[in-house]
């Protein structure tokens, strides 16, 4: 209640007029990019213009019935949700783990757990590639989903210990000493109160996991490809504009996520106020 | 029963509900708890009451389990349990912030721990009914503990410890969130219960009030260790030390010398020389000691009353105040010190202005000795 009050008092006043026309100004520079694509995806199949000379649905009639894009993008799918399910499984034990435990070296295991979170995304897709070509995987959909299951398990991990950091130990505590194990208590009072968290943390693995295209253009092979990875091969070899159809497609699943993630959190660790 | 390094306790055959055997808790080098020996009878409503960072709370987690003794062992049931997780100890718990499951219904919150012992769905129906009706709250089952009040969330998550028949109730403050009339109705009706089902409860509080209202037995903590023991009114009228003395009730407390032998309860005082019949073994002849009086116990008279008191004081007359029932009158004694004075509110009650010279004066049986360290 106390930091609700707190935001109120904060964004009560109005900014002045220069900030207030600063901050747009950047905000509309940084989503320009994304909006120029939305009319030039409904151009036509030739070529990418702005704007478009007519406005039709070619390109999304293109995307749909290709099956190299409907492929990549079917396999896309499968990596990330093997990633998403894999990475809230790894992300939340650990994350519980973190939280709840009293052990010797926990802040430091916990540093360990986050850190994939600091290294550049080339230098882990490197490390995956030598990895997994030793281990004779490189190339396979299962390098796919095990290097974006490490990519995504840090971001859940973060979620995961905020929500929990706002889940009431003495509550299960309570759980326990009415007779349940941990394990019962996890299941049937920890978990039902993180069920938010767990949804937003699955939606931005998801979308991570679908967006990435370093790891898996490291990864990937003939035949493994993924969207993003598609994507990237048809810049390279000709600039086809069915590239706009496909980005405005996954602007408009990024801003469903996002929106999907800001209905959540705001009435996630709503508890009963004491 | 009892309790404590000093108490022989009397009649203690019965096996008590709980007892920690000379259990101590340190957190690295803090000590939480000296050793200390602890019995909770069965059936008796017993209270651990103390300042915050007394110890108390540390006891309660050393009974339920949520943290491990350094030394000592800890019996529930003539069992040894000082290894047991609190999922095996067969306590249920009552917390200060209720610690109700957000996301279940009050029916599923009070259903939890039936679930838990795999009672078959007929049987936990009848007897959740029969807990919420041990509250007077039948009627919200299928609520969410948010839509109920503080008072209510309460009775819920001791009804939630009912329904199960744990083997002893703990209840860490479970008052402490509530304002004070629901807090006093509550006393009551966790009184009332106490009394209905024969339960052993162990209560932790700060509220001394609340320790003498409610409890059979009170445990006073003062740093880690067992202060006193015993029953409210042994605490209220025969506190052994300056501590005790002030926890519980409000106190006049004058220093001074023995006289002579300790047992004649002679002291020289700065106001004059005061008689105690109270002897107290802790203090030995010619010691330096405390003297302790209840306001309830002084008398507020004229300086010109003949009066049958063994103890008088000249005073000064500092300001009265109202308590509704009670009236309090601070007085100023010669040495400069203060003694408060309380009475019941009564209209030919002889007032004093500020200012006015009077006499306090009070019984030898009313005046304790204390140790003086």
């Amino acid at each position: 209640m106390d930091k609700e009050r707190d935001v109120e008092a904060l964004g009560g006043s109005a900014p002045s007029p220069l900030v207030a026309t600063a901050a747009w100004l950047g905000f509309v520079y940084l989503l320009l990019p994304s909006l120029i694509i939305i009319p030039m995806s409904f151009g036509d199949t030739r070529e990418i213009v702005f704007p478009p000379a007519t406005y039709t649905l070619d390109l999304y009639r293109e995307y749909f019935t290709n099956p190299t894009w409907t492929g990549s993008t079917i396999q896309s799918i499968r990596i990330a949700v093997i990633a998403t399910l894999a990475g809230l499984a790894l992300g939340t034990s650990a994350a519980y783990g973190i939280v709840r435990g009293s052990f010797r070296g926990k802040v430091l295991l916990g540093a360990l757990l986050l850190s994939p979170f600091f290294v550049p995304a080339v230098v882990k897709a490197l490390g995956f590639y030598i990895y997994f070509a030793a281990l004779g995987i490189q190339g396979t959909t299962l390098s796919v989903m095990l290097g974006h299951t490490l990519f995504v398990t840090p971001y859940v991990m973060i979620v995961m210990m905020a929500a929990l950091r706002n889940v009431d130990a003495q509550i299960e505590a309570a759980g326990m000493i009415m007779g349940a194990s941990r394990i019962y208590v996890f299941r049937k009072v920890t978990l039902p109160m993180l069920r938010n968290a767990l949804i937003a943390a699955g939606l931005f693995a998801f979308l991570m996991s679908f967006d990435e295209m370093i790891i898996a253009f490291f990864l990937s092979g003939f035949g493994t490809a993924t969207l993003p990875v598609k994507m990237y091969e048809s810049i390279v070899h000709e600039v086809s504009p069915v590239l706009s159809a496909i980005s405005a497609l996954l602007t408009f699943l990024a801003l469903v996520i996002c929106l999907a993630v800001t209905a959540l959190s705001g009435r996630s660790g709503r508890q009963p106020s004491h | 029963m009892y309790i404590a390094h000093h108490q022989v306790p009397a009649g203690d055959t019965a096996q008590p509900k709980v007892w920690l055997e000379n259990v101590s808790k340190q957190y690295g080098s803090v000590t939480a708890l000296q050793p200390s020996d602890l019995k909770v009878r069965s059936g008796e409503f017993l209270t651990i009451l103390g300042p915050s960072g007394s110890g108390k709370s540390t006891v309660l987690n050393l009974i339920a389990g949520m943290t491990n003794p350094t030394a000592g062992r800890v019996w529930i049931d003539g069992r040894d349990c000082t290894n047991v997780p609190p999922s095996k100890r067969g306590l249920g718990m009552v917390f200060q912030n209720y610690a109700l499951m957000p996301h279940m219904s009050v029916f599923e919150n009070v259903a939890f721990p039936l679930r838990v012992r795999r009672v078959t769905e007929a049987e936990i129906k009848r007897r959740v009914g029969e807990a919420l009706d041990l509250v007077r709250l039948p009627s919200v089952a299928g609520r969410k503990p948010a839509e109920l009040s503080g008072g209510q969330q309460q009775r819920i998550s001791i009804a939630r410890c009912l329904v199960y028949n744990p083997s002893i109730i703990l209840m860490d403050e479970p008052l402490g969130a509530l304002d004070k009339k629901l807090r006093e109705e509550m006393q009551l009706e966790l009184k009332r219960l106490h009394v209905e089902l024969k339960v052993t409860a162990l209560y932790v509080t700060h509220d001394q009030e609340e320790a003498l209202t409610m409890s059979d037995r009170i445990v006073l903590f003062n740093g880690g260790r067992i202060e006193q023991a015993g029953t409210p009114h042994e605490l209220y009228f025969r506190p052994r030390t300056l501590f005790s003395a002030r926890f519980l009730g409000d106190s006049n407390v004058l220093s001074g010398k023995l006289q002579g032998r300790a047992q004649d309860g002679l002291v020289e005082t700065p106001v004059g020389l005061l008689r105690s019949s109270n002897g107290n073994e802790h203090v030995g002849d010619g010691e330096s000691v405390h003297l302790m009086v209840r306001p309830e116990n002084v008398m507020l008279l004229s300086p010109d009353n003949k009066h049958e008191y063994a103890n008088a004081v000249e005073a000064t007359v500092v300001d009265t105040i109202s308590f509704g029932g009670v009236i309090k009158t601070f007085a100023r004694l010669s040495d400069g010190s203060t003694m408060t004075v309380q009475e019941l509110t009564r209209a030919r009650r002889q007032a004093f202005d500020r200012g006015a010279r009077v006499r306090l004066a009070w019984q030898a049986e009313d005046m304790l000795l204390l140790p003086a360290a």
